[in-house]
């Protein structure tokens, strides 16, 4: 009780700002004249009660470490990253570091509500979890009577998206499930690796850090986008005298700790790809013995390069060829200590899933896959999932991919489809070949009702009206919707459209199913709740579950409270959760990371087992079956492409709004050339509006004018000019790089969106 | 035991862990920062050079902040500057004489990194270290944290030709050893690091004379600092200015350091941002 009371004055004090400063005020008996009730009152909060730790996976980004999760008197106090995590190894990013002020954000969603106004327009009424759920149970019932349960959409984003957007919609038979992870990330990646390889890459890339000695980026600009794992990584290969080689328009906090750096014309990636592989042909400096063994098709691949010289890639990509013939054979003289990390977000021009072809097919010149320092193989652990009754739909994880059907004589298989016969509506097969669910093509379906309505959707987590591009098309969408139900943390704007509301308890305050990682050392890690949810939140697990008994898929929900789930799960490994939580919250178990490991087998799985340098499924289905360069849309006269990234103590549009992470970078900014500045007679600081190709207007953003940036582009940091009133620290705050895309150019292979054929002007001075 | 940190500047990726971590850790109020980190980049596209400024207490061995401090809020304490702000008077004293800037006030008194005092005391590693991903930041005995500095150094000196180690020598040795991937002086890290004349002339001959009011900062009581603070700037507004009599007996103490400044100065502090009022350490 005493306790608790010091703490709360603690606590004023901070907020009066009277007890600015370190960790420890006073000591006991630090300065020994200082009186006791001062030295307690100042005691630093790991001395103010007993500390008590839970284990976590973070989920301030995508990357998801492990954490440690430091809690005194019912408050949480500190994060650190869990030194048995794989991927934290005791660290924390900044984010991370954030998490106690994303969970305390004051702005959060407190309870369920239901719209009264119109939609848009923010007006809610609370009302209790019954009411809310019986409400979308009625609502989701109605069109499944009416139109089938495929015309309900579920979105998922965040690590409790596999309770909506892949377990619910299963169970509920909807191939429409789709996350903004899939076609607006990493799907071009995940589909060129599937075409080369016979499987995805992961969106973990399987690099083996710890012995590379050259590592390329194109694009990724770790530092930035402040991946824990990768920012150590790439520490640790520059610590060790490693060379670092990055790609970028922009002289990138990774830029200023590379050998080289490439400021290539955006869009031009492919060209200087494949000068690099006509480089380190002609050089023969490409792993002959590797080839013969894993890979088919390297004839054509010689004979397709052979004119792509470095002089022919330095008119197209504005670099000198004598950098491309550098750095070609720098990475060459490493291999196959030497591979160029596949990165993340790739969604970029919708000639995608070529590019990350080409970028797989130099790793595989180099030889650098299966061995210490190269790409390694991704081993998932082993654990049982929950048995369950067959789903209604199934493989929606991430989206209904088709099923190669042996009595097809086609490299493309059937659709699986939902109780009522329709499979996925996002136009697989048709306007793109294969791939996830491309969350942005059911959009449409919403408008036209083509191939068939979408008259529902569950939003879990996902930021719609900052992620997905033609924003305006989005909002006419929702107001389509029969029934548009929000789960969330925060007010995002997306929220003011939404029929029902319903928060979400913060990865701090709940449970989630274990995670379960393919990887070098693939592993098991636990997330439970330090504090009990806050407000009348709810974990997204207990909402799925509560749902589901309101809609018939009890037999999908049988565990007797999250804790059976989980307990029933580790018991399949001979664990459960108190065994996890001794262990320190992760089991790490062994991989098969390398070719010694598959005991002479082939680890690839294409039909030839081979690396497919030449892929006969793109030409059996009229693609391109070797990357060819196509030059990306040209800006219009008077305006520059539109880049777009991340900032350190960000994370898409979710964060801009969290006390302690807004404070550090609170608006974004717009980089501008220093010479394009000069000539429009724009200064450092300045307040200008920008306007799009198709007229649409954003801002007013801060101009940032540098050197590090081409002068035919500018960038701004993801994620900001959040215009929702709910907000109070991000709205208003600079300029959304996600309106501006007002279009996108559809890879035709991976269905993944291009954002990076979009180009702004400064309209004006703000 | 002297402690000290290892920042390297060819590490720092600039990704404001240990900025956050800090502010979590210590429970910093939202106005404040120990850590300021900011770009640092030369050239003209495409002829860049640059990284990162990570700026923080330096954590001086001859630490004028404590040299200027009446009330002995500022004190050392294994080779690291430790301040008790329920001690500080706020006379603001330390703000203007840092030769790098890093005290600030808030709410009335002053802060600055103190070396996560209570987590060092026990043993533990500041949480700037404990986070930073890009193995950026160390913490240990000195002697080992400036072998680590230099054999970094060496392993660097084929990337960064001017790479060296900074702090061993400038105010004192400081307990916050550099890796600096270029000349100090172009990341904004001086040689010779100058701390401002008034700081010089309050440890010489103002704080004997106030000894009283350290005292009084002991006993903890906020009211009485408040007192002393006020008791404190009127001594000051005294010194330089009204009174000849005591004037003259600063300048009985002091004649040779600089008069003018003393003698020209009608408010509290005098200007730090000239270099004629700086002297050189």
């Amino acid at each position: 009780m005493a306790r608790a009371e010091l703490s709360i004055t603690r606590r004023q004090l901070l907020k009066s700002g009277l007890a600015a400063g370190a960790g420890g005020a006073v000591g006991a008996g630090a300065l020994g004249g200082a009186p006791a009730s001062a030295a307690t009152a100042g005691d630093p909060w790991y001395r103010t009660g007993e500390i008590r730790t839970t284990y976590n996976v973070c989920d301030m980004c995508p990357w998801h470490c492990g954490i440690v999760v430091h809690t005194v008197d019912g408050e949480i106090r500190k994060i650190d990253g869990n030194p048995n995590d794989p991927k934290a190894r005791g660290q924390l990013c900044p984010r991370g570091q954030g998490g106690i002020s994303f969970m305390n954000d004051p702005d959060r969603l407190q309870a369920p509500m239901v719209r009264t106004g119109e939609r848009g327009e923010g007006k809610f009424q609370e009302v209790s979890w019954d009411e809310a759920l019986d409400l979308i149970a009625q609502g989701l019932n109605q069109i499944k009577e009416r139109s089938g349960p495929e015309s309900v959409a579920v979105f998922g984003h965040n690590a409790g998206d596999w309770w909506w957007a892949d377990h619910f919609a299963q169970a509920w038979g909807t191939p429409n499930a789709a996350k903004p992870s899939s076609a607006l990330c990493i799907s071009a990646s995940e589909e060129a690796a599937e075409l080369t390889f016979g499987f995805p890459i992961g969106g973990y890339e399987p690099v083996d850090w710890d012995e590379l000695q050259c590592v390329t980026l194109i694009g990724t600009h770790i530092g930035e986008d402040a991946r824990n794992t990768k920012m150590q990584d790439l520490a640790n290969l520059h610590g060790r005298g490693g060379t670092i080689i990055t790609v970028d328009p922009r002289f990138s906090s990774a830029a200023t700790k590379a050998d080289h750096w490439l400021p290539i014309k955006p869009g031009t990636d492919t060209a200087l790809l494949l000068a690099w592989m006509h480089v380190i042909i002609e050089e023969e400096a490409y792993n002959a013995d590797f080839i013969e063994k894993w890979t088919t098709g390297f004839d054509r691949l010689v004979e397709h390069v052979a004119d792509k010289t470095p002089e022919w890639a330095a008119e197209i990509t504005d670099l000198p060829a004598e950098q491309i013939r550098e750095t070609a054979l720098e990475m060459a003289a490493n291999a196959p200590q030497a591979l160029i990390v596949p990165g993340r977000h790739v969604a970029w021009y919708g000639t995608d899933t070529q590019r990350m072809r080409a970028v797989y097919l130099i790793n595989v010149l180099m030889g650098s896959y299966g061995c210490e320092g190269c790409l390694h193989f991704n081993t998932a652990p082993y654990i049982d999932d929950y048995s369950l009754p067959p789903y209604q739909v199934e493989g929606s994880a991430g989206g209904c991919a088709a099923e190669p059907d042996e009595d097809d004589d086609g490299p493309l298989g059937d659709l699986p489809e939902g109780p009522t016969g329709k499979a996925r509506a996002d136009g697989v097969q048709e306007s793109f070949l294969q791939g996830p669910t491309a969350l942005q093509e059911l959009i449409e379906p919403m408008i036209t009702g083509d191939p068939y309505p979408i008259e529902g959707l569950i939003c879990y987590g996902t930021n719609l009206f900052h992620s997905v591009p033609m924003v305006e098309r989005t909002k006419e969408a929702v107001q389509n919707l029969e029934l548009f139900v929000a789960i969330d943390v925060l007010p995002m704007e997306h929220i003011a459209y939404a029929d029902v509301v319903l928060p979400e308890a913060t990865y701090l305050e709940r449970h989630d199913d274990l995670y379960a990682l393919a990887h070098k050392t693939p592993y098991i890690a636990l997330r439970e709740p330090a504090v009990s949810p806050m407000y009348d939140t709810r974990p997204g697990w207990w909402i799925a579950k509560a749902l589901g008994e309101r809609v018939g898929l009890e037999q999908y929900f049988p565990w007797d409270g999250i804790e059976d789930y989980l307990n029933t799960r580790l018991r399949s490994i001979g664990s459960d959760l108190d065994d996890l939580r001794a262990r320190g919250g992760i089991i790490v178990q062994e991989g098969k990371p390398f070719f010694e490991d598959f005991d002479g087998e082939s680890p690839f799985l294409t039909d030839s087992g081979k690396v497919e340098l030449y892929s006969s499924v793109l030409e059996e289905t009229g693609h391109d079956p070797l990357p060819e360069y196509e030059p990306p849309d040209e800006a219009p006269e008077g305006y520059f492409r539109l880049l777009y990234g991340r900032h350190p103590v960000h994370t898409f549009a979710k964060t801009q709004n969290t006390p302690a992470l807004s404070k550090r970078y609170p608006e974004n900014e717009l980089w501008l050339n220093a010479s394009q500045a000069a000539d429009l007679g724009l200064s450092d600081g300045q307040r200008v509006m920008l306007e799009n190709q198709d007229g649409v207007t954003d801002g007013p953003i801060k101009l940032k004018v540098t050197e590090r940036i081409r002068p035919d582009s500018v960038y701004m940091v993801h994620g900001f000019g959040h215009r929702s009133d709910g907000l109070s620290r991000a709205g208003g705050q600079g300029a959304s790089d996600n309106r501006l895309q007002s279009s996108y150019t559809l890879d035709p292979i991976s269905g993944s969106a291009g954002l990076r054929n979009n180009f702004v002007r400064i309209a004006s001075e703000a | 035991m002297r402690q000290a940190f290892l920042l390297d500047l060819a590490q720092c990726i600039g990704c404001e862990a240990c900025t956050i971590a800090c502010s979590v850790g210590n429970e910093l109020p939202d106005e404040v920062t120990y850590i300021d980190i900011s770009e640092r980049v030369r050239g003209t596209f495409p002829d860049l050079v640059g990284g990162f400024d990570n700026h923080r207490c330096y954590h001086c061995g001859d630490a004028a902040c404590v040299n200027v401090c009446p009330s002995g809020a500022l004190y050392q304490e294994d080779g690291l500057t430790r301040l008790d702000w329920d001690a500080c008077t706020g006379c603001e004293y330390c703000v203007s004489s840092c030769p790098y800037g890093v005290p600030v006030m808030n709410g009335g008194v002053a802060t600055k990194c103190d070396g996560c005092r209570e987590v060092t005391r026990s043993g533990g590693t500041p949480w700037c270290v404990e986070t930073c991903p890009s193995d950026a930041l160390q913490f240990g005995p000195r002697d080992e944290i400036a072998a680590e500095a230099h054999r970094r150094t060496e392993a660097l000196r084929d990337k960064y030709p001017e790479v060296q180690v900074y702090g061993e020598s400038q105010a004192g040795g400081l307990g916050v050893l550099v890796v600096s991937p270029e000349d100090p002086e172009v990341m904004g890290l001086p040689l010779a690091p100058r701390i401002p004349t008034e700081a010089n002339l309050w440890q010489e001959l103002v704080k004997p004379a106030s000894f009283w009011v350290t005292s009084l900062a002991a006993i903890g009581a906020g009211v009485l600092g408040v007192i002393a603070r006020r008791n404190h700037m009127a001594e000051m507004q005294h010194l330089h200015g009204g009174d000849h009599a005591a004037a003259a007996t600063v300048h009985d103490h002091e004649q040779t350091a600089t008069p003018t400044a003393l003698a020209d100065d009608q408010t509290t502090p005098p200007s730090t941002g000239d270099d004629d009022d700086e002297v050189s350490r």
